[in-house]
């Protein structure tokens, strides 16, 4: 008996081998399947609850479960009257809570030697937290403690205003953070514009309240997601439906993004001179979006290789031929849920920049006007292709991805079909987009020694 | 640490660029943070000099800031202010110049301590002791106590060849003023016949005053003084017959009659007891 099974396995192997087209997590074609056992390829499973959370997972095995609760509560739905209220909510997310004291959330997550953190974006407000398979259920705890039952003690919440000077103290340290902060709040009238850190006027000024009622509004079940890695569906399900159901109801909804288009110059000492122009591109998840990506990939995007002269990178060959010292250049492209924006961005030498940006923004035209092979095009998807996958290899990325989507689109689009949308992008796709650059507004935001930067009517 | 490489694919658009806490092999951009007190102090920058290391330092898409409660702050804090307060006012003479080695005058200054030390150890021992046995000797017997147990006794009352009886701790006292005649003959006694042999100048202070209890050594009934053969006293209960000084001669008693402590503070009083 034991032979002919072994047979009969020995051509499902030869089988499998022939097939070379055979995705190694997809089932074997013609293989049927027990009604009671389970799946034993890995799919990520996404459900949508009556009150409008989404719950994604995917069991893929792993010694280490990471769990993720995605809200739409980034720096756009701060108002008026709380500015810089996100910034205390990221570093609000140790304190106390109605469940569990700081203390003990510290030393919880600690003790089974997990991580928490929360990032927060524009758009969204991520809490994760990760630890081996065995402890999720403690850490699962904290973290539906932080994200639901927050206290926001005003002695703890006051004791936050050290953490957040430094924070802006190393924020205020990296040039590049700055003038991003800088660009976005030129370029929007609302929403967008608001900084991810705190502003000046309102660092001891944000209380207690404010948290509590941003809470309130944005932290609702709709604009939630949970998300988890290597953790049963039914499990993540029960845990939705139990705690994460409090407050139902959309929230307050964020006002959507005016662009305007505008200019700010941070003038200072630095022989280096950041600069970044940008126009208003498409809303993330468009397909315009899409082909804004392959465009930024086609213009040149960071490098691919440890070192070299970034032969691939249109930007930089072309900027190389407009000046002999130091430089960077790379395309910018930001996308949020209703607006986007795309661009160059620049670091130059003061004498240089000039020079510079003109070089870069006569490239983004040159590809507007049509100069770009199919073979360029190839390449830039490519590379977009090949840095969508391999973000997809952390679990990191992986969870970020299952996570946005959700929340977003509440369903998960597979690798596969991004693929394919990433493959249908076409060169007139491309020409347009750079056009809709070159004929928009402009946004431009600039740092260092500006004295040879042009204003950006002057570009 | 903030850094600014990019982490997410591009699809992916709204987590990007910076991790501000997070572990990991993304480029760290900028350097720790030291908090001096309330100032921060920041370190210098990274020399950006050359293309390569400006490589890759361009920002892609826009920011995303991390904070995470055991990812590296990047936040080393400066001690260098604090003060160490100034004890001039309380040190010695010999050890304010800081300038100065303060090995010369250990000798002195140890000595001077030890002595001192020694002094107030010795002083205290003392007191110590003096405070237990005050307290110690607070338990025994009370003032109105020990008054009870002394007699004082005027001897100008009494007249020669006189025993004059009192009572003193709940027995009878015999105070008897002899007469020379009895001094002498009592002092001649051969103490070799008495039952109790004991010399009559051991029994008495003075001799002219005998001053013993008045209990027979027998079974305890009181003598009749002035009675018996041999001119002092007889016990009428069992035929006990003693001298003037006390002692036993005839009868059962199988001792002297006892002699207590007293004291002639003057000459006309006897303290007893």
């Amino acid at each position: 008996m034991k032979g002919i099974r072994g047979i009969s396995k020995l051509s499902r192997r030869f089988y499998a081998a022939a097939r070379t087209g055979q995705s190694l997590t997809q089932p074997l074609a013609g293989l049927k399947l027990s009604p009671g056992s389970a799946h034993f390829y890995q799919d990520v499973h996404v459900t949508r609850l009556p009150s409008g959370l989404v719950i994604a997972s995917l069991e893929n095995y792993s010694p280490a479960s990471k769990i993720g609760v995605f809200v739409k509560a980034g720096s756009r739905y701060e108002t008026s009257e709380n500015q810089g209220v996100t910034h205390l909510l990221r570093l609000a997310s140790s304190l106390t809570t109605k469940g569990a004291s700081a203390f003990k959330i510290c030393r919880g997550v600690e003790a089974v030697g997990g991580n928490l953190s929360v990032t927060s974006s524009r758009e969204n407000m991520i809490y994760t937290v990760d630890c081996l398979r065995d402890d999720i259920d403690t850490v699962m705890e904290y973290l539906i403690n932080i994200t639901t039952a927050q206290e926001f003690r005003p002695w703890e919440v006051s004791d936050l205003t050290p953490r957040v000077k430094m924070d802006k103290a190393q924020a205020a340290q990296s040039p590049q953070i700055a003038v991003i902060e800088a660009l976005h709040q030129a370029a929007y009238k609302n929403a967008l514009c608001n900084s991810l850190y705190c502003p000046d006027h309102m660092v001891d000024n944000v209380q207690s309240e404010h948290l509590h009622q941003f809470v309130q509004n944005n932290f609702t079940s709709a604009r939630m997601a949970l998300v988890g890695l290597g953790i049963d569906h039914a499990v993540l399900k029960q845990v939705g439906e139990q705690f994460l159901n409090i407050r139902s109801g959309g929230g307050a909804t964020g006002a959507g993004a005016q662009y305007r288009g505008g200019e700010i110059r941070l003038a200072g000492l630095s022989s280096l001179v950041h600069s970044a122009v940008v126009s208003q591109s498409a809303a993330a998840g468009t397909s315009e979006a899409l082909a804004f990506s392959v465009l930024q990939q086609v213009l040149g995007a960071g490098p691919h290789v440890k070192r070299g002269s970034n032969t691939s990178s249109q930007l930089i060959q072309g900027v190389a031929k407009a000046t002999t010292d130091p430089f960077d250049v790379s395309a910018f492209n930001a996308s949020y849920s209703d607006s986007g924006l795309f661009g160059v961005y620049t670091i130059s030498q003061a004498a240089a920049a000039g020079d510079v940006i003109a070089a870069a923004l006569a490239q983004v035209k040159a590809v507007a006007d049509g100069g770009v092979t199919a073979a360029d095009l190839t390449r830039a998807k490519a590379q977009l292709k090949g840095q969508f996958l391999m973000s997809l290899e952390t679990s990191g990325g992986l969870l970020e991805a299952m996570g946005t989507q959700a929340l977003t689109e509440g369903s998960y689009s597979s690798p596969e079909e991004v693929i394919k949308k990433i493959d249908n992008v076409s060169l007139t796709d491309i020409a347009n987009a750079a056009g809709n650059f070159v004929s928009g507004k402009k946004t431009m935001a600039s740092s260092g020694n500006l004295i040879k930067t042009p204003f950006v009517d002057e570009i | 640490m903030m850094s600014l490489a990019a982490r997410s694919g591009a699809f992916s658009p709204y987590m990007q660029a910076s991790a501000f806490a997070v572990a990991g092999p993304l480029k760290a951009l900028v350097p720790g943070v030291v908090l001096k007190g309330e100032k921060i102090l920041l370190d210098p920058k990274k020399q950006f000099l050359c293309r390569e290391s400006l490589n890759g330092q361009s920002p892609k898409t826009g920011p995303a800031v991390s904070v995470s409660i055991n990812g590296c702050a990047g936040v080393r804090l400066a001690h260098t202010d604090v003060r160490i307060p100034d004890f001039s006012d309380y040190r010695r003479e010999d050890v304010l110049n800081p300038d100065k080695s303060s090995h010369e005058s250990g000798e002195s200054r140890r000595s001077f301590s030890y002595l001192v030390t020694g002094a107030s150890v010795v002083v205290g021992v003392y007191a110590a002791k003096t405070v237990v046995s005050q307290f110690v000797s607070s338990m025994s017997a009370s003032a109105d106590v020990l008054a009870l147990s002394k007699i004082e006794i005027k001897l100008g009352d009494i007249p020669e060849g006189k025993n004059m009886t009192f009572k003193w701790r709940g027995k009878p006292l015999f105070v008897r003023h002899r007469t020379e005649k009895e001094i002498s003959t009592e002092a001649a006694v051969n103490i070799a016949e008495l039952r109790d042999p004991q010399h009559d100048k051991d029994r008495v202070l003075n001799p002219s005053w005998v001053i013993v209890l008045g209990v027979c050594t027998h079974l305890g009934c009181v003598p009749i003084a002035n009675a018996g053969d041999y001119g002092g006293y007889y016990c009428p209960c069992h035929g006990s017959h003693y001298d003037a000084s006390g002692r036993i001669r005839k009868g059962p008693a199988p001792l002297n009659l006892e002699v207590p402590f007293y004291e002639f503070p003057d000459d006309d009083t006897v303290v007893v007891g």
